[in-house]
């Protein structure tokens, strides 16, 4: 009987051994293949299914004919300097869980045999998926991932795209800045309420930081846990310190919550300028006319497509694809395949190494972005695009509207931000 | 338990064996993951069944002490260049002596009540870990790379000397179970778990016994720690010290035979591989049936089979008989 329980644990493991044997894979001609890490399930899942939605795209823009769209790479099928070669995402699944995002990295290249990476939304996912493939010498470009230590690593092969915390924060004070000039106002006072994860430490780190270099005061430093049921004590603390300006890092359950407590506990700053949560997908429905006047940090709006026609055309693609608008989500994770696209096609090989020269000597106009930035380009030692900058929108009758930098304002900005009681 | 038979011995040897010569057949890395994983889980299973299986003292704060274990020798290895094996050695008293400090006041709280204080325990130790600028906060530190050797406990090229680190730790834990369970204060344990009053009449020191058995599985639980803050080179709150992975490790034990040298074991091999690559395969289309895969999964072997998978194959030894 003994001997029984022993041969269950070998059939087990036969099992195991014969599982792991038959997904190995097999590799196509003609076709590159690029892995792509994001959250596809788990509590995150629909931001994940976002970035994918957006990555999809591109790869169907790269791979087709679209003579009208000014993007790397459209016009021809494939990239024409490998032979018309095809991109092909293999995408794989973190659950948003660091060491996921390391295991799913090194299968897909040592299994599925890619030539470089994208994702992974979460920073802390980033981290250990790039690191893999830095260990696997494997080129990594994240276009949606926003923790500023990720290009402090000085690593050789991962290259960021889009704007990270740093970066957003800066904005966030130079918009300040620029509305004192244009409106003849003085700030003294600022707020810094943040989530207390990776995301929002970070971001209020910055905010203590650059506020001095900007002659602000900060008079309230409030972290919280994104997943509180009750934030009364956090708006009442604010309530006191009374600040000329709130800037607020949330994810998008507080973001619902906060603003429903700002309303019945009737804080009003001059205004409220915000991180991530304020910009979900999910955000508007759930408050509605309250979420009018908030200021948010953004890399894309629609409403930039009055500027730039291109934001059009390719909302329309995104449209007739999925029914659904672009979302800010969807735009960040866009940019990516057509960065590695491009240095593919420049190197002529997907050699990791020529690959990596070729992402150094990047230079992709600004015209051929779906962002207002002067285009891309890598710096040399960070390999962060020194060109990529935030805009930040404001909510006005329930929409997302650019109001900064001045010069792609859709709109002017409401500013102060209109008290609770005379808002319907 | 305490005596093995020829034709049992031999099988476990055919194992050990089989599993010393898998990273030598299976090349990939992602398999080598997967029973790293396993191996891992396992161990922390091997670990919590001290607690939950023996003594009666359901423990849902494991994750506690494997991020303790992961913190110390991290921290350890950043900012006073200790070797990680030391840390591996630090972390483990520090988790110990942790629980001994838990232990004392939490030990006479029985069932329910003990689960809720150890998640209690558990969540205090994360809030604390996430706020505190000196292990990083919520930001996590990333571990400095050093060149590639098994002093460094850290490897760049291959994962297979994680695989024997890890194999050999829970072969070691398995051991050191086995050793606890078949000498005096196995049977202390189980008598303390069985009744209280009964064992307390009998003389055994109750909260004595059952501090023991903390502070072993404690240790064990940070050397599993230790050994991921090494393998991922990575850490934050989130990734080590959240609850879902004291639930997993409960879920390993339960699953597989709480109570049982081997039942964790074979609990870690069904879940941990099943979790994996259900995500790899059917994750990707987003529509999470990975998840309710091993939810039914969890749901049947509780329902049918409370004793576990290994009770299970025990009843199947039997019949076949």
């Amino acid at each position: 009987m003994r001997g029984e329980r022993g041969r269950g644990l070998l059939f087990v493991l036969t099992v195991l051994l014969s599982l792991s044997m038959a997904s190995a894979g097999v590799a196509a001609d003609k076709v590159i293949k690029i892995g792509a890490v994001y959250p596809l399930t788990g509590n995150i899942a629909s931001t994940g299914l976002d970035c994918r939605r957006g990555v999809e795209l591109a790869v169907d823009i790269i791979n087709g004919k679209y003579p009208d769209l000014n993007l790397p790479l459209a016009k021809d099928a494939g990239l024409p300097n490998l032979g018309g070669a095809k991109i092909e995402i293999v995408f794989a699944d973190t659950k948003g869980e660091p060491r996921n995002g390391q295991a799913e990295a090194e299968r897909l290249v040592t299994q599925e045999k890619v030539v470089a990476m994208i994702g992974a939304y979460q920073s802390s996912v980033t981290k250990t998926a790039s690191q893999a493939t830095e260990r696997l010498k494997i080129p990594y470009v994240c276009s949606d991932s926003s923790s500023p230590a990720l290009t402090e690593r000085d690593l050789k092969y991962f290259f960021r795209v889009s704007p990270h915390d740093a970066i957003f924060v800066r904005d966030q004070f130079n918009f300040l800045r620029d509305l004192e000039k244009a409106r003849n106002v003085k700030f003294h006072t600022i707020a810094a309420l943040y989530e207390n994860t990776e995301f929002g430490s970070n971001v209020g780190k910055q905010i203590l930081k650059v506020a001095p270099e900007y002659g602000y005061r900060v008079v309230a430093d409030i972290s919280y846990a994104a997943n509180a049921t009750d934030v009364t004590s956090e708006v009442g603390r604010l309530i006191k310190a009374s600040p000329d300006v709130l800037m607020h890092a949330s994810y998008i359950t507080d973001a619902i919550l906060f603003t429903k407590t700002f309303k019945e506990m009737g804080f009003n700053p001059q205004g409220i300028t915000t991180f991530a949560g304020y910009i979900e997908p999910g955000y508007l429905p759930a408050v509605k006319g309250d979420g009018n006047y908030f200021v948010i940090r953004s890399t894309f709006a629609l409403d930039l497509a009055k500027r730039k026609p291109l934001v059009a055309k390719v909302n329309e693609l995104f449209k007739k694809k999925y029914g659904i608008d672009m979302s800010e989500n969807a735009a960040r994770s866009f940019t990516a395949p057509f960065v590695l696209a491009d240095a593919m096609n420049r190197a002529k090989t997907t050699e990791a190494e020529a690959v990596v020269k070729a992402l150094l000597a990047t230079d992709i106009p600004g015209d051929q972005v779906l962002y207002p930035w002067i285009g891309i380009k890598f710096d040399p030692q960070s390999h962060q695009n020194i060109y990529a900058q935030g805009t930040l929108v404001q909510i006005q009758d329930q929409n997302y509207v650019t109001v900064w930098p001045f010069d792609s304002a859709a709109a002017p900005v409401i500013w102060p931000f209109p008290p609770w009681k005379s808002r319907k | 338990m305490g005596k093995f038979t020829p034709r049992q011995i031999a099988l476990y040897v055919v194992v050990l064996v089989a599993l010393i010569a898998f990273p030598l057949v299976v090349k990939g890395t992602f398999p080598t993951h997967v029973m790293i994983m396993f191996f891992m889980f396992a161990m922390m299973g091997v670990a919590w069944n001290l607690l939950g299986g023996y003594a009666a003292m359901f423990s849902f704060g494991q994750a506690a002490f494997f991020g303790i274990g992961a913190y110390t020798s991290t921290i350890l290895l950043m900012n006073y260049h200790v070797n990680p094996w030391i840390g591996l050695v630090v972390g483990g008293i520090l988790a110990a002596l942790t629980g001994a400090a838990i232990g004392i006041p939490c030990s006479n709280l029985r069932g329910h009540y003990f689960a809720i204080a150890s998640i209690a325990f558990a969540e205090i130790v994360r809030i604390c870990f996430n706020n505190w600028k000196f292990v990083g906060a919520a930001e996590g530190l990333s571990l400095p790379l050093l060149p590639e050797s098994l002093g460094n406990f850290m490897f760049h090229s291959t994962k297979v000397p994680y695989y024997y680190i890890m194999l050999a730790f829970l072969v070691l834990s398995i051991f050191i179970c086995w050793y606890i369970t078949v000498n005096r204060g196995g049977f202390y344990l189980r008598a303390i778990k069985e009744s209280h009053e009964l064992a307390k009449g009998m003389g055994i020191s109750f909260v004595r016994y059952r501090l023991y058995a903390i502070m072993v599985s404690a240790f064990l639980t940070a050397m599993a720690g230790t050994f991921y803050a090494q393998y991922i080179l990575y850490l934050d709150p989130e990734s080590v010290l959240i609850l879902p992975i004291s639930v997993q490790v409960v879920l390993v034990a339960m699953l597989g035979g709480a109570g049982t040298i081997m039942g964790p074991v074979i609990g870690a091999v069904i879940l941990i591989p099943l979790s994996e690559y259900t995500r790899v395969w059917l994750g990707t289309k987003g529509t999470g049936v990975d998840m309710m895969l091993y939810g039914v999964l969890i749901m049947l072997i509780s329902a049918y089979q409370p004793k576990g998978v290994w009770g299970l194959l025990t009843a199947i030894g039997k019949r076949a008989k």
